[in-house]
C-alpha cells in the first residue's frame, strides 16, 4: 500500500467573481521512501494542494470532494485532534515562503524546541539537545539556535526550515518551492542537502516546483500538474526520455538543461484557463499542437499507458509519433498564436 | 548602526527638542503683549519702585543675557515665583504633577488593557456585525470632545445619581499625613474615577484600533501560516505568535500616549477641576502669571520627550530586528 | 504600520491620477463603495446648508437676549415651542447658536485643513525631491513640531496671538503640518526614482514643474486623505479651545457654548438640553471626517479593506 493516495480531490476558491475550481480531481500515490515531484506553471494548483495535504488552506478555499489516505487512514474524515495527529508528526511541509516563515520575535532555537514541545511530548532538555542534533543535520552550527531570524542569511533560514520539518520525524515531507529565493549556487546545495536526508531518513518527498530540471536532478517520479489537474505520472526517468502528454513534451522544449545545447527552447505559446470557467474539454486544448475534435469537448482521464505510466490524453498511443514532431510543432504554434475554441485539430502541413 | 548609538542618537535629538521648546517659550513669554510684569506692579508704585523690581526679575538686561539666565535656571529646576501667590513655582509643579502622573497612568493602564483585547476580539471577529458597528463606535469615542463627555459624565453620576463628586481630587477639609495615605484613600479613589473613566475611554480608542489592524496584518503572515502548519495550538498561535507581534506597534504607542495624554490632560483637569499639571497651565495662562505657565508647559513637554524617549527604548527591547531596520 | 511603510505600500493606483482633477474625481468612488464616507459627506453637505442658512433659519439672534411676555428675561427656560432647545442663563436662544455653530465649525474645520494640508504637502514636496540639506532641515523642523505638547501649545500661542478664530486657526496650521509633511515626503521619495518623474527631468522640465505637474498630483490623495482627517482634529481643537476660555468671544461656536454651559453650571441643573447638542453636533462633524479619511485610506490601502 502507498504511504499517500489522492483520490480525485477537488479544491475550491471562492472568490467574488464565483468559485475557482484550483484543484479539479487530482489523483496520485506516493510510495515509502521515494521522492516524487510535481511539476506545472504556476497557478496550477500545485501548492494549494500541498496545503490542502496538511490541511492548512487560505481562508478563502475548501475542499470540494475526493479522499486523502495516508497510511491507511482517511484524513478529509478525520478533524480537530485527531487530524492534528497528522500534521506535522506524520507530514510536515515546507512552505513556499520558508525565508518568511519564522517568527520574527523569537530565537530560532526557541522556536524549533516550541513545536518539539508542544508536538512532540518532549522536555525542555530533551527538545533542546535534538535541536543541535537537527541543526547538524541541516548542516548548520549549533551557535545559531541562539540567532533571531533576521540575522540568518536566506538559505540558512531555509534549512532552519527543514530543520523544522523534520522535528517531528515525519513519514512525509512536502517541499514547496523550496529554494526559489535563493541565488542559484545557494539553490543548489540545499537541494541536495534535502535529496540525502530523504534517503538518509528513508522519507517519502513531494517535491513541489516549476523546473522541471529540478525534478530530474533530484526525485524518482515525477507528476505533471496542468490547470488543476494530473495529465503525466511516472518514474523520472521514463517520463522525462519519453513523454506521453503533449504539455510534458512541451515543457521539455522549454527548459535549458534537459535538451541538447543546439536545440533551440520554445516556450509554450498562451496561457492555462481561467479556473473559474474551466473548459468542457482538454483544458490544455487551445494551446496543444496535436489537439484534434474530441479534445475540444471530452475530457480526457488519466489512464494507464505502457509502462506503467498514467497520461491524461486521447493520442497517448501515438505518443511516440507526436514527440518527433513537437519540437516543430510548439515552435509553429509559437509563431501563429493559440488556436482559438473548436478549431479542431491544426493541419498538419501548414497553411498560410 | 546599533542599539546604543541608535538611543544615544534619539537621546541628543530630545535634548535639542527640549532646547527648541524651551527657546520658543522665551520668546513668546518675552514677547507677550504688554510687560510681563503689568500684572504684577500696583499702578501706585513708583517708577523706581518698578525698576526695582524690574531688575529683582533680571528684566533690566539685554535679552541675551536674560536668555543665559533663563536656561541656566530652567537646567537647575528653577522656575522662579509665581507672580501672585508669590511661591516657589517649583513647590507649586511638586504638589499638581503627582496628581497628574495618577490620573494619566491610571487612564491609559485602563485604556490599552481595555483596547488590546478589544482590539484583539475585533480582529478575531473580522468581517462580523461587532465589527461593522464596532469600528465606528470606536471613532465615535474618538470624535466625542473629551471635555463634553466629562460633562455628560457629571451631569449623569455626580449631579443626578450622587455617586462621585464633582470636582477637585479630595473633598475640602480631609488632611492626610502623608501622600500616599491619600492616594489609597477612600474619598481620593472616588474623586479619580470619573476623570480616570472618562479619560480612558478617549484613549482606548488609539490602541483598539491598531491592535486590531496590526493583528490582522500579522494573522495574514507567513508565519503565521507555518504555526498552523505545524499543528501548533490555536491559543499558542493567537497569543504567543500573532498577539506578541502585534503588541509591538501598540506598546510603542503605549508610551507615545503617555506624551500626548498628558497634553491633553488639559481638558480632563479642568472639566473635574482636578489639580494637576494640565489645570494649573490653564489658569496660570489665563492669569497671566508667566513663571507658572512656563514651568507647567515645560514639564509636560519634558513628560512628553521622555516618554518618546521610553518608547524608542521599549521599540528596541521588543523588537529584535530594529538595529538592522533603522534609515 | 509607520507612515513611511504606509506611503511605500501605496500601489500604482496612485500613478494613474495623472491630473488634478482625477483626484477630485476619487471622492466620488469612496462615496459610492463606503457607506460610512457616504454618511460622512452628507453630514458635511448638512453643515454647509445649515451653515450658509443659518441667518434665515434661526428663529432668533443668537446673541440676543429674551423676553418672555411679562418683560421679564427668559432665563434658564426648558425647551418650548418658542425656544426649541430651551435658554441660556442669559436668554439666548439656544437652537439658535447649535445653528450659527456650524459656521464657526466649517470655516475653522475647513480653512485649517486646507491650511494644514497645504503646508504639509509643500513640505514633504519640497523635503523629498531635493533631499540633502532642504530635507535634513525641513525634517527636524517636523521632529521638533513633533516633540511639542499640543494642546498647551495652541493654548499657549492663542493666548499670546489674542482670542481669535483666526489665531486659532492659523496655530493649528503651524503645530499640525507634521503628519501630511512626513507622510508626503515619504512617498515622494519613492516617486522620485519612478521612470516617467526621470523622464520629464531629461527632457528638460524645471524642479518646479517636474515637483508640481508630474510628482505633486501622485501624492494629492494622500493629502486628502490626511486633510479629511484634519477636518476633525480642527473642530475638535477649536472647540476645546473655546471650552478651555481662550477662543473667540465674539463667535458663537458649539465649545463656546458649552464653556458656557459649563461656566454656569448647566449640569447641576440637569440642562441636558443646553449641552448635550452642541456636543453632538461636534462628535457628528468630527466623525464624518474620519469616516471620509477611512474612505480613502481603504481605496488607497486595499490591501486593508480585504481583510
Amino acid at each position: 500500500m502507498s504511504l499517500l493516495e489522492i483520490d480525485t480531490l477537488a479544491v475550491q476558491y471562492h472568490t467574488l467573481h464565483g468559485a475557482v475550481q484550483a484543484v479539479r480531481g487530482v489523483t496520485l500515490s506516493i510510495e515509502r521512501g521515494r521522492a516524487v515531484g510535481l511539476v506545472g506553471e504556476s497557478g496550477c494548483g500545485k501548492t494549494t494542494l500541498a496545503r490542502a495535504l496538511i490541511g492548512v488552506l487560505p481562508r478563502n478555499a475548501a475542499i470540494a470532494g475526493g479522499r486523502v489516505r495516508f497510511d491507511g487512514a482517511d484524513l478529509l474524515q478525520l478533524s480537530g485532534d485527531a487530524l492534528n495527529d497528522y500534521r506535522w508528526r506524520r507530514i510536515a511541509m515546507i512552505p513556499q515562503a520558508a525565508m518568511d516563515s519564522l517568527d520574527p520575535v523569537y530565537r530560532v532555537g526557541d522556536q524549533l524546541v516550541e513545536t518539539m514541545r508542544l508536538r512532540g511530548g518532549l522536555t525542555s532538555p530533551q527538545a533542546r539537545e535534538r535541536a543541535e542534533r537537527l541543526f547538524a543535520l541541516v548542516g548548520l552550527a549549533p551557535g545559531r539556535l541562539r540567532l533571531y531570524p533576521h540575522e540568518l542569511s536566506g538559505g540558512m533560514k531555509q534549512r532552519v526550515v527543514i530543520a523544522m520539518a523534520l522535528a517531528l520525524e515525519p513519514q512525509l515531507v512536502i517541499a514547496d518551492e523550496p529554494v526559489t529565493a535563493l541565488d542559484v549556487i545557494v539553490q543548489h546545495q540545499v537541494l541536495r542537502t534535502l535529496r540525502e536526508l530523504q534517503e538518509t531518513l528513508q522519507l517519502s518527498l513531494l517535491l513541489i516546483t516549476h523546473d522541471i530540471s529540478v525534478v530530474a536532478d533530484l526525485c524518482d517520479d515525477v507528476v505533471v500538474m496542468y490547470a488543476g489537474r494530473i495529465v503525466e505520472a511516472g518514474s523520472v526517468r521514463e517520463v522525462f526520455a519519453a513523454p506521453h502528454h503533449p504539455y510534458t513534451m512541451g515543457l521539455r522544449n522549454a527548459f535549458p538543461s534537459l535538451r541538447a545545447r543546439s536545440a533551440r527552447l520554445v516556450p509554450i505559446e498562451g496561457y492555462p484557463p481561467d479556473l473559474a470557467s474551466p473548459p468542457a474539454g482538454c483544458a490544455f486544448a487551445p494551446r496543444c499542437p496535436f489537439a484534434i475534435e474530441r479534445c475540444w469537448h471530452d475530457d480526457p482521464a488519466l489512464l494507464p499507458t505502457t509502462g506503467g505510466r498514467l497520461a491524461a490524453c486521447h493520442r497517448a498511443a501515438e505518443a511516440d509519433a507526436l514527440r518527433t514532431q513537437a519540437p516543430q510543432a510548439f515552435a509553429r504554434l509559437e509563431a501563429t498564436g493559440p488556436q482559438s475554441v473548436r478549431s479542431g485539430a491544426p493541419p498538419a502541413g501548414g497553411t498560410l | 548602526m546599533n542599539r546604543v548609538s541608535f538611543l544615544l542618537g534619539r537621546l541628543l535629538q530630545m535634548v535639542v527638542v527640549l532646547w527648541v521648546v524651551a527657546t520658543l517659550l522665551f520668546l513668546i513669554f518675552r514677547l507677550m503683549p504688554g510687560n510681563p510684569l503689568v500684572a504684577y506692579i500696583d499702578t501706585n508704585f513708583t517708577a523706581e519702585m518698578q525698576q526695582t523690581l524690574l531688575r529683582q526679575f533680571g528684566l533690566d538686561r539685554p535679552l541675551h543675557v536674560q536668555y543665559a539666565i533663563y536656561l541656566g535656571n530652567l537646567v537647575r529646576g528653577e522656575f522662579g515665583r509665581s507672580f501672585f501667590s508669590r511661591e516657589p513655582v517649583s513647590q507649586v509643579m511638586w504638589q499638581v504633577l503627582p496628581n497628574t502622573l495618577v490620573l494619566t497612568l491610571s487612564a491609559l493602564l485602563l485604556a490599552y488593557v481595555v483596547g488590546v483585547l478589544g482590539g484583539a476580539l475585533l480582529a478575531a471577529r473580522r468581517g462580523s456585525w461587532t465589527e461593522a458597528w464596532g469600528i465606528p463606535a470606536v471613532l465615535a469615542t474618538r470624535a466625542a470632545p473629551e471635555f463634553w463627555v466629562g460633562m455628560l459624565a457629571l451631569a449623569v453620576f455626580s449631579f443626578t445619581l450622587n455617586w462621585f463628586p464633582s470636582f477637585g481630587a479630595t473633598s475640602p477639609g480631609s488632611v492626610y499625613p502623608n501622600w500616599w495615605a491619600k492616594v489609597v484613600s477612600w474619598d481620593f479613589l472616588r474623586h479619580l474615577t470619573l476623570p480616570v473613566l472618562t479619560l480612558a475611554l478617549y484613549l482606548q480608542g488609539l490602541p483598539t484600533l491598531l491592535m486590531r489592524s496590526t493583528m490582522l496584518e500579522v494573522m495574514d503572515e507567513d508565519f503565521i501560516t507555518f504555526c498552523r502548519m505545524r499543528g501548533l495550538p490555536e491559543r499558542t498561535i493567537l497569543l504567543r505568535h500573532a498577539a506578541r507581534n502585534a503588541l509591538l506597534p501598540v506598546v510603542t504607542a503605549f508610551a507615545l500616549g503617555i506624551g500626548y495624554s498628558i497634553g491633553g490632560n488639559v481638558i480632563i483637569e479642568t472639566v473635574f477641576s482636578w489639580p494637576g499639571l494640565g489645570r494649573t497651565l490653564v489658569r496660570a495662562v489665563a492669569a497671566k502669571d508667566y513663571p507658572v505657565a512656563q514651568a507647567a508647559f515645560f514639564l509636560i513637554a519634558c513628560v512628553m520627550i521622555a516618554m518618546n524617549f521610553v518608547a524608542d527604548l521599549l521599540y528596541t527591547m521588543l523588537d529584535p530586528r530594529v538595529s538592522h531596520e533603522q534609515q | 504600520m509607520s507612515s513611511s511603510e504606509r506611503a511605500a505600500a501605496l500601489p500604482q493606483w496612485t500613478r494613474a491620477t495623472s491630473t488634478w482633477r482625477d483626484a477630485l474625481l476619487v471622492t466620488w468612488a469612496v462615496a459610492r463603495r463606503d457607506r460610512f464616507a457616504l454618511a460622512g459627506l452628507v453630514i458635511y453637505g448638512v453643515l454647509l446648508v445649515v451653515a450658509l442658512a443659518a441667518p434665515v433659519v434661526a428663529p432668533y439672534n443668537p446673541q440676543d437676549l429674551n423676553y418672555r411676555p411679562d418683560g421679564e428675561v427668559a432665563a434658564d427656560e426648558v425647551p418650548s415651542l418658542p425656544h426649541w432647545l430651551g435658554t441660556t442663563n442669559l436668554g439666548r436662544d439656544i437652537f439658535s447658536q447649535v445653528l450659527f455653530g456650524a459656521r464657526a465649525a466649517l470655516v475653522v474645520g475647513f480653512v485649517a485643513a486646507f491650511g494644514v494640508v497645504v503646508l504639509g504637502t509643500l513640505v514633504g514636496l519640497f523635503a523629498g525631491y531635493y533631499s540633502g540639506w532642504v530635507d535634513t532641515l525641513l525634517m527636524r523642523l517636523a521632529d521638533v513640531a513633533f516633540g511639542i505638547p499640543f494642546l498647551p501649545m495652541a493654548i499657549v500661542l492663542v493666548a499670546f496671538l489674542g482670542p481669535s478664530i483666526w489665531n486659532t486657526v492659523l496655530v493649528m496650521i503651524l503645530l499640525l503640518w507634521r503628519d501630511t509633511g512626513r507622510v508626503i515626503r515619504a512617498q515622494v521619495l519613492s516617486l522620485r526614482t519612478r521612470s516617467y518623474v526621470e523622464a520629464a527631468r531629461v527632457l528638460g522640465a524645471s524642479h518646479l514643474r517636474t515637483m508640481f505637474v508630474h510628482i505633486a498630483p501622485n501624492v494629492l490623495p494622500l493629502s486628502f486623505l490626511y486633510g479629511s482627517l484634519a477636518v476633525g482634529w480642527a473642530i475638535l481643537t477649536e472647540a476645546t479651545i473655546s471650552f478651555l476660555g481662550f477662543g473667540d468671544p465674539n463667535v458663537i461656536s458649539w465649545g463656546f457654548m458649552l464653556q458656557d454651559a459649563y461656566n454656569s453650571q448647566a449640569m447641576a441643573r440637569h440642562a441636558f438640553y443646553w449641552f448635550v447638542p452642541p456636543g453632538l453636533c461636534i462628535m457628528l462633524a468630527v466623525m464624518a471626517g474620519f469616516f471620509i479619511g477611512r474612505g480613502y485610506e481603504e481605496l488607497l490601502f486595499p490591501r486593508l479593506r480585504r481583510r
